[in-house]
């Protein structure tokens, strides 16, 4: 039963994975967190469920086309609501805000608009699991784990192989002087909101994919938070590592010890790393934290 | 007063409550908190659960809930207040939450997600208006003493604060130890009101609430957060056809008000004799006395 | 006739409540499904000396809350939790012969937490044991670890007192894990949504409810629902209309449109003919004796009449 739970609990990080590898970007280079980012995924979520059951557009395209719709949201929210605030050198607590206001905005615009009911994405696969031994793996479960890596390693690609993404990288690191040498910043950041709503809004997706599509699923941000935390705010391999950690806990916490105290444990084990290890287990040092 | 309207006087007054707290610790000591639901909780369940299991009367109930919110800010505070801003917000909506997964696993004294019915109920909402009151005045005080222009100069830059003496653990802690005071009475009295209290009244959404509250009318305005919790407590009833749009609406203005005004609605103007003297004389175009300057 | 929605807070319910009795002034109030907000609106109908049946709350302290106290002017057209749990440990220890049950319940649901209790105790009684008992919270959405244990357990039937949304993903989530015990349930899984979220997992599952959606009787008042409101029939629906069936009788019973008076009326009512059977008010209670319950098989797709359970006298 280990084996099954070991499991479960990849499967669950895999999908925090793209969800706070967004996250721990926009943080590196703006240092804030972006409360927003799970309406974002919201979005992106329902996209693909219209995408696909409504208008029965092909999987792979369905795909495309939701990362980039949230992307443009992403962008969007940064453009009208972030970058003022950036340019007038606000206080973190005025970007905290203003994505609280874009968070309780979108989602009960969605309410609205996409009714309360929670959607489902027509299933692509039976439900017949794959069996290794006594261990069962979901079909569905395989396929976005798969995508989730390969998402993940393109990124990182970008990030560390393409003259674009050292801009990002060289704006994260320090951004005034960044901008000395000639690199745009709000380009850059404009790029990284993209990103981050990309990422976002697939991982909306799959999530929908995997479980289901309501206005609230936003909340899923906090858990993003805590992944991104656990494996060090502004660095992508934390984020992923942070992750699958994350899902490991959840899942055995929920297994062996008691499943209605779940999340007790995900936000114990935040507190422990931020108390005892402030960067995170591969995050960059900021001794701002305490 | 009809039974209707003095069920929206006792919101209003038990909002104003958590809302002064919530002024002093994220308006004016900048300190961005997330779970003023689960500080409202605590309260709210010691006095209904002192009161009904323990039979103590409504006053001693209602003490010990506020007391009880007060001292659990301390170990929450503790590890918490030395976070950097967002930290802090997360850590706080942790805070909230493990409250609110306690109270539903403890179903033997807490009666879990079926909550605790039949409280002891006030018999009516004046003596709380007045203590709410009575809160704004102290609140407006302790804001435009030392104490409270230390917690300013900690919002607006805690390093330079720290640098001419002032010591920002301790005044982050007596603000977080006020909100925890306030927040607490106003569970309390949320318990005495409705009668009854399940984990599921004290979720992100009421939390949610409160902080636009402080953020409408003002971030530097005690008054501002009490003319925007009358607001936002009494429209939802004057509004009840245009409801569903409302959130949507406090959403944005939020949003707006950040990037536009984000003192709020009344920036740092607060309701004082002197204000009113100058309202006064700016409506009425008297020459300034000698004495007010040249 | 005035209607609000409180939106699931129960403050708003409060609030609208008190606005229909001291500003609308009605003569009686139809209440509605979730028993905590009944149990909250419950005292301001006692203030307000204002009768209100609810259509679905199930929870017994909406009307009985604490032993010997009797709200009087609470009512229900529904059966109680105590009923369903007792009903559901008969059904699978007689009719599907289980001997080992397993219970996934919401623990933030006072609905789903009340029926496992009685689930346990009535099961337990039979001679039934219980070999997993997992909790789950509504709004979450993987439920691997919990079922991964209640695989382990191995029971004869795995009881889900649950609502339709958090059905259907754990019984997906279930078959994935290769589990393919039979599933029971209870009242909060008829939905169409079930079937088209999870049709073929929940295929071959009971659940218990409070009438036969597709029970021939019903047939008019479905045609005529579906068509004016073009989309299929619910429960609800039917208890709804149940609930003002049952507020008419009272007010032709007590001869005048006065809240004092329905309430008198609905307190000892006998024989008003609903959708959902028969109602008999019990005064001691507020809660209508020996409603039938029905158990639902879903075949085929399709939910499908499979017993009905007459309360022994």
């Amino acid at each position: 039963m280990i084996l099954q739970q070991i499991v479960n609990g990849l499967s669950i990080g895999s999908v925090y994975a793209m969800i706070a590898v967004g996250y721990s970007l926009v943080y590196s280079v703006l240092n804030f967190s972006n409360f927003a980012h799970g309406e974002i995924l919201m979005i992106g979520s329902f996209m693909g469920f219209f995408l696909l059951s409504v208008l029965k557009v092909p999987f792979p395209i369905t795909l495309a086309l939701s990362m980039v719709g949230a992307g443009v949201v992403a962008m969007a929210i940064e453009r009208f609501g972030y970058r003022p605030l950036r340019l007038r050198k606000a206080p973190t607590l005025y970007f905290m805000i203003a994505a609280m206001g874009f968070s309780v905005f979108l989602q009960n615009l969605a309410i609205i608009v996409f009714t309360p009911n929670f959607r489902t994405y027509p299933q692509l696969f039976t439900l017949e699991p794959i069996l290794l031994g006594q261990v069962a793996m979901g079909r569905l479960d395989l396929l976005i784990f798969f995508i989730s890596l390969l998402s993940l390693s393109i990124l990182s690609l970008f990030i560390y192989k393409t003259k674009i993404g050292t801009a990002i990288r060289a704006t994260a690191y320090n951004y005034r002087v960044a901008s000395l040498m000639g690199i745009n910043p709000d380009i850059v950041i404009g790029i990284v909101f993209f990103l981050a709503g990309g990422t976002a809004g697939l991982g909306g997706m799959l999530f929908g994919m995997k479980y289901t599509t309501c206005p609230w699923m936003g909340a899923l941000t906090i858990k993003a938070f805590i992944a991104a935390v656990v494996g060090g705010l502004g660095s992508l391999p934390g984020a992923v590592l942070g992750s699958f950690i994350l899902g490991m806990v959840e899942t055995f916490a929920s297994g062996y010890v008691s499943s209605s105290f779940r999340d007790l444990f995900s936000y114990a084990i935040m507190i422990i790393i931020i108390i005892f290890l402030p960067s995170g287990l591969l995050g960059k040092n900021t001794s701002e934290k305490a | 007063m009809s039974i209707y309207i003095q069920g929206i006087v006792y919101l209003f007054s038990i909002n104003l409550i958590s809302v002064m707290g919530l002024s002093l610790l994220t308006g004016f000591t900048g300190s961005f908190c997330f779970g003023q639901a689960g500080f409202m909780a605590v309260g709210a369940y010691t006095s209904g659960m002192l009161t009904k299991l323990v039979g103590w009367p409504l006053w001693l109930g209602i003490i010990c809930g506020a007391l009880a919110g007060a001292l659990i800010s301390i170990p929450i505070g503790l590890p918490t207040l030395k976070l950097k801003g967002d930290y802090f917000a997360i850590a706080t909506l942790g805070f909230a939450e493990a409250v609110r997964l306690i109270l539903e696993n403890l179903q033997q004294y807490t009666g879990g997600a079926r909550g605790i019915p039949g409280i002891e109920t006030m018999d009516s909402p004046v003596p709380v208006l007045i203590i709410a009151l009575v809160i704004y005045v102290l609140i407006r005080f302790y804001v435009a003493s030392t104490h409270g222009r230390s917690c300013i100069a900690i919002r607006e830059d805690e390093m330079a604060a720290n640098c001419i003496g002032i010591n920002s653990p301790r005044m982050k802690t007596i603000s977080f130890f006020v909100n925890g005071l306030l927040a607490g009475l106003a569970g309390a009295l949320l318990a005495h009101y409705v009668g009854f209290i399940q984990p599921s009244m004290f979720g992100m959404a009421k939390s949610t609430e409160l902080i636009i509250m402080v953020i409408f009318g003002g971030m530097h305005s005690v008054t501002g957060a009490l003319l925007s919790t009358v607001m936002l407590t009494s429209l939802p009833e004057l509004l009840r056809a245009a409801s569903i749009w409302r959130l949507v609406a406090y959403g944005l203005l939020v949003v707006i008000i950040m990037v536009v005004r984000p003192e709020g609605l009344l920036g740092s103007w607060e309701l004082s004799i002197a204000s009113l003297k100058q309202i006064w004389n700016n409506l009425f175009n008297r020459k300034p006395s000698v004495k007010e300057g040249n | 006739m005035v209607y609000y929605d409180g939106k699931g807070d129960q403050l708003e319910y409060i609030n609208v409540l008190k606005r229909l009795i001291y500003e609308d002034k009605v003569v009686g109030v139809i209440g509605q499904n979730t028993s905590g907000n009944q149990i909250a609106m419950a005292p301001i109908a006692e203030e307000g000396k204002e009768p209100i049946i609810s259509t679905f709350a199930t929870n017994p302290k909406v009307t009985v809350p604490e032993a010997g106290k009797l709200m009087r002017y609470t009512f229900r057209v529904c059966f109680i939790d105590p009923y369903s749990g007792e009903v559901t440990a008969k059904f699978v220890s007689q009719d599907l012969g289980a001997k080992t049950a397993a219970v996934l319940f919401d623990i933030s649901s006072d609905y789903s937490t009340g029926v496992k209790d009685y689930f346990v105790k009535s099961f337990e009684a039979l001679g039934g044991k219980i070999v997993a008992m997992e909790a789950l919270k509504a709004g979450d959405v993987d439920f691997r670890p919990q079922l991964t244990k209640i695989k382990e357990a191995n029971p004869d039937v795995i009881i889900m007192p649950l609502m339709f949304k958090e059905v259907a993903l754990s019984a997906n989530q279930a078959r994935e894990l290769g589990i393919k015990t039979t599933l029971v349930g209870g009242d909060g899984w008829p939905s169409l949504q079930l079937l088209e979220i999870a049709g073929p997992a929940v295929e071959g599952s009971y659940y218990l409810d409070h009438a036969d959606v597709a029970d021939p009787d019903l047939a008019e008042f479905r045609t005529a629902y579906e068509k004016e409101y073009n989309r299929p029939i619910e429960i609800t629906a039917i208890m709804g209309h149940d609930a003002v069936t049952l507020m008419k009788a009272a007010i032709e019973k007590a001869g005048k449109a006065e809240p004092e008076a329905i309430r008198d009326a609905l307190e000892n009512i006998k024989d008003v003919k609903v959708l959902s059977g028969t109602i008999n008010m019990d005064p001691a209670t507020h809660n209508p004796m020996n409603k039938a319950a029905v158990i639902i098989k879903i075949e085929n797709g399709k939910f499908v009449f499979f017993k009905k359970f007459q309360p022994a006298q």
